[in-house]
């Protein structure tokens, strides 16, 4: 079987404008990702891991190496790949449910079929009843939920999210992650998912990759055999499995950061 | 607040009446607010006002279209590439400091005494903030919205239509509120040198035959056609792009 994403030998350097210093984000990553497959990226702040997602996006041009999405190399943006930044992506002008429907809109799909489709995604995120709202009107997890569901009524071939829950409170990030988990369970989409955050990635992903410090590379790949569908905050807490996964990774990841506190 | 303006209003026209009938000054000095009324009927009638209203109206609003259809695009296209905007950034501070009343005396030397120099005037005071806020515009919106849509598979025509024209609209709508607010200086300080019709040259001429009360009235309207103008037009326009769309978002 031919892998979705295959990146080969990934490097990335490029000058700090202010210290004119070169620096190396990237050197040498080689990582695979399958058909289907939720594939979760942590590694200490700093170690390219958002340059590694954004080169993924097309967004950064890779000083070396390549990547292959399907077999063919990325050049540019593409809607294959959708992505969930970071910040708040979502334009502030439009509604929520223009918003879901833009992917579509670029797409050329006719208004009533964009309709059905932004309708099925706003059930999904547990948007019903906000759809003609700003985005200035809705609190941080509900904007990032609207992010999530632009993305995916595009339906790309692959999602791309950059620390998507960073910036929410803990209780809405739980309650996004399960909403993700379900997510992923429904569509069986391949998701490679960003973060810094132990437990989040090990919490979502069927496998974990564990980045070095900068120059980033691939230290370590966990796998994470446990059911989509047992995969609530409850179970995760008590099941001893989860929690043997966690502090192998926590572990990996802290020998990284040098003994600095990891995960969150 | 109406009951307030009124009010107040009432209370000023009656000072300066008591003024203008005790102070021991020849007429022309302050004459009474009647007399202003007086000038206003007499203008009218004779068809004087309403011509030179329409002509100071007709320049602000030709510079008004030729920001609008010139200058928003002009600004945006700047906008749009980094080291077009950093070029051209000081070039149109320079141009929107140099404001079009200074440009008067090389205009009369360049374009003569007549219509010509009072449009390029106008015209080139109205166009620099229109432009200049635009490109503001446009630089200051983040990078990740049109990233963003890259990502949904958008070309560059639909991050300009999606994302640049509405992201830059309430700066947009500013530059035209501000370069409007500029021109209509200019207009009248243009009118007052060159002009042959308009508001400007009415106080002006006015001055020459101590006809004070004309030139309160035109000072009156110049004041009042611009608060009209702004509150029924600019400023709506204004609110309603960053009201709505929640611009104090973080």
């Amino acid at each position: 079987m031919t892998a979705k994403i295959a990146l080969k030998s990934l490097g990335h350097e490029y000058v700090n404008p202010f210290t004119r210093e070169r620096v190396v984000a990237l050197d040498g990553l080689d990582l695979e990702v399958a058909d289907g497959e939720f594939l979760t990226v942590v590694g200490p702040s700093g170690c390219g891991k958002s340059t590694l997602l954004g080169i993924l996006a097309g967004l950064i041009p890779p000083t070396r190496g390549a990547v292959l999405v399907d077999g063919r190399p990325v050049t540019g943006p593409g809607r294959d790949r959708g992505v969930v930044f970071q910040e708040f992506a979502i334009l502030p002008w439009r509604t929520v449910e223009r918003n879901i429907a833009h992917g579509l809109e670029i797409q050329g799909v006719p208004r009533a079929e964009r309709a059905a489709t932004v309708q099925r995604f706003v059930e999904m995120v547990g948007l019903t009843g906000f759809e003609k709202k700003y985005p200035h009107e809705l609190s941080g997890g509900m904007r990032q939920r609207v992010a999530v569901a632009r993305t995916l009524a595009a339906n790309p071939e692959v999602m791309l999210m950059d620390e998507p829950f960073a910036s929410v409170d803990a209780q809405t990030r739980i309650t996004l992650q399960e909403e993700l988990n379900a997510i992923a369970q429904a569509t069986r989409k391949t998701i490679l998912f960003v973060t810094h955050n132990v437990e989040e990635a090990v919490f979502l992903g069927d496998r974990c990759c564990v980045v070095s410090r900068r120059p980033g590379r691939v230290k370590a790949l966990v796998r994470v055999d446990i059911p989509r569908a047992q995969r609530t905050w409850k179970l995760f807490t008590s099941d001893p499995a989860f929690g043997v996964i966690k502090d192998h990774v926590l572990r990996l990841v802290r020998a990284e950061v040098g003994g600095e506190e990891g995960g969150r | 607040m109406v009951v307030t303006w009124i009010t107040l209003l009432a209370a000023g026209l009656g000072a300066w009446s008591v003024a203008a009938a005790t102070l021991p000054l020849p007429d022309y000095y302050l004459p009474p607010p009647t007399a202003v009324l007086a000038a206003f009927v007499d203008l009218t009638v004779k068809g004087i006002l309403p011509t030179y209203v329409f002509a100071s109206l007709r320049r602000i609003l030709l510079a008004a279209a030729l920001g609008l259809v010139v200058g928003v695009p002009a600004g945006l296209l700047l906008g749009m590439s980094r080291r077009v905007a950093d070029f051209f950034y000081p070039l149109l501070n320079f141009f929107q400091s140099v404001s079009g009343i200074a440009w008067l005396p090389l205009m009369l030397v360049w374009f003569g005494f007549g219509e010509r120099t009072i449009l390029v005037a106008v015209n080139y005071t109205v166009l620099f903030p229109v432009i200049f806020n635009a490109l503001l515009g446009v630089r200051s919106l983040p990078p990740l919205y049109a990233n963003a849509l890259r990502t949904l598979g958008a070309g560059r025509w639909r991050i300009v239509r999606d994302v640049v024209l509405p992201g830059a609209l309430p700066s947009i709508a500013t530059g035209m509120r501000l370069g409007l607010a500029y021109g209509w200086r200019a207009l009248i300080a243009a009118e007052m040198l060159v002009g042959a019709h308009g508001l400007g040259f009415m106080i002006f001429n006015a001055q020459s035959f101590h006809l004070t009360a004309r030139i309160m009235l035109g000072m009156g309207l110049i004041g009042l056609l611009w608060v009209v103008l702004d509150y029924f037009l600019l400023r709506p326009l204004e609110e309603a792009t960053i009201s709505r769309w929640g611009l104090v978002q973080r």
